[in-house]
């Protein structure tokens, strides 16, 4: 049971890190609460037949880890847009090629309608 | 019997030739595109809709574009750099040339419509990137209806409808051409809702947005969108559920309204 605990602690907690990491670092917080509880549990087993803890500290270790950074994510960053050049270039483009067209385009018919 | 053709004709000509009284140049909304992922909204990517004056030597031309770029911590991983246009009448929001040209995680699409309503024809031009690097064009003319519009167009003429005359439960069909294919898409008036934004606390005027045929959005009041219950009915807030989730879309700004 305890080890079942322990594998099932490191990963989430492995897979708590990596969310964190990713832009996905909200979706962290519900791998990193699991892998605290699992962890939580373990340690109760360790504790009462007075086995090794440290397995049990290093999914803690890594579950403060991703709980910290997933959350200094959730405060700090704002959503900003990136590189946005390209885009610009490639309207200003479209709308000199729009021109053109419309240019040779049969526009009688905007009279016609107005 | 004449009478009554003559009704429908001229019924038909003031709703498809309806006057535009909502849609000025100069106009600039920004959206927030969120992502519901296991119950966590996240925020994907932002969009703007924004008019200008187009002057050709012949005519002036109001110019609706709408542009979806994601937030730079999605970039590495699914850039999307979209841009919609369409180039309508400033009297009847009439559209005359729409281009998409979009460009999501690598996929590169071009499609461009030259609509001729005298003849109710639209000359589609599709251009995709090869595996060489290199563009192949597919040009097709396409039958349209009297009534067709491209999917910007139909976005501003939601806008534009005389909601404040219509009575909950109205609905009016709307023919979109997408992907060279007419598509009907059914807005249905849901009532009037009160909703906080990041513009304000407003009225809205809520309406449920439904294509005919086909199960892209799914289920039949998901897919709602709240316009302010004024004379500039902004799009506010709007939610959306398809095939691989539900997403919103929220106000960020709005500038240069008419009203």
């Amino acid at each position: 049971m305890r080890k079942l605990l322990i594998i099932l602690g490191f990963i989430t907690a492995t897979l708590a890190v990596i969310l964190a990491v990713t832009p996905l670092s909200k979706m962290a917080f519900i791998p990193a609460i699991l892998a605290f509880i699992f962890g939580l549990i373990a340690l109760k087993f360790s504790k009462a037949k007075q086995l090794s803890k440290k397995s049990i500290q290093l999914i803690f270790l890594l579950t403060i880890i991703s709980i910290s950074l997933a959350t200094y994510k959730t405060i700090f960053q704002t959503s900003e847009v990136g590189d946005t050049q390209e885009l610009e270039l490639r309207d200003e483009e479209s709308v000199e090629d729009s021109k053109e067209i419309l240019e040779d385009l049969d526009l009688d018919e905007l009279d016609d309608i107005e | 019997m004449q009478k009554v053709f003559l009704t429908l004709s001229l019924l038909f000509l003031l709703s498809s030739f309806a006057q535009n009284t909502t849609i000025v140049p100069g106009e600039k909304l920004t959206f927030t595109a969120s992502y519901n992922m296991s119950g966590i909204m996240t925020d994907l990517a932002e969009v703007k809709m924004q008019t200008s004056e187009v002057k050709t030597s012949k005519s002036t031309l109001l110019r609706l574009k709408c542009t979806a770029t994601t937030y730079s911590k999605w970039d590495s991983f699914f850039k999307i750099r979209d841009l919609y246009e369409s180039y309508v009448s400033k009297k009847t929001l009439t559209p005359f040339l729409y281009k998409r040209d979009i460009n999501e995680g690598g996929y590169y699409k071009f499609m461009q419509y030259k609509f001729n309503h005298k003849s109710k024809t639209v000359k589609s031009l599709k251009r995709k990137k090869n595996k060489k690097g290199g563009f192949w064009d597919e040009n097709k003319t396409l039958k349209i209806g009297a009534s067709t519009k491209d999917l910007v167009t139909t976005l501003y003429h939601i806008r534009n409808l005389d909601i404040h005359k219509a009575s909950i439960g109205d609905s009016q069909d709307f023919t979109v051409l997408f992907d060279n294919k007419e598509s009907s898409v059914n807005v249905k008036y849901i009532g009037k809702e009160s909703i906080n934004t990041n513009i304000g606390s407003k009225e809205c005027y809520k309406l449920s947005i439904s294509i005919n045929g086909s199960d892209i959005l799914k289920g039949s009041n998901n897919n709602l969108l709240w316009l302010t219950a004024d004379a500039n009915k902004i799009p506010v807030y709007a939610t959306f559920k398809i095939a691989i989730g539900s997403g919103e879309l929220k106000i960020k700004s709005a500038t240069g309204l008419k009203n």
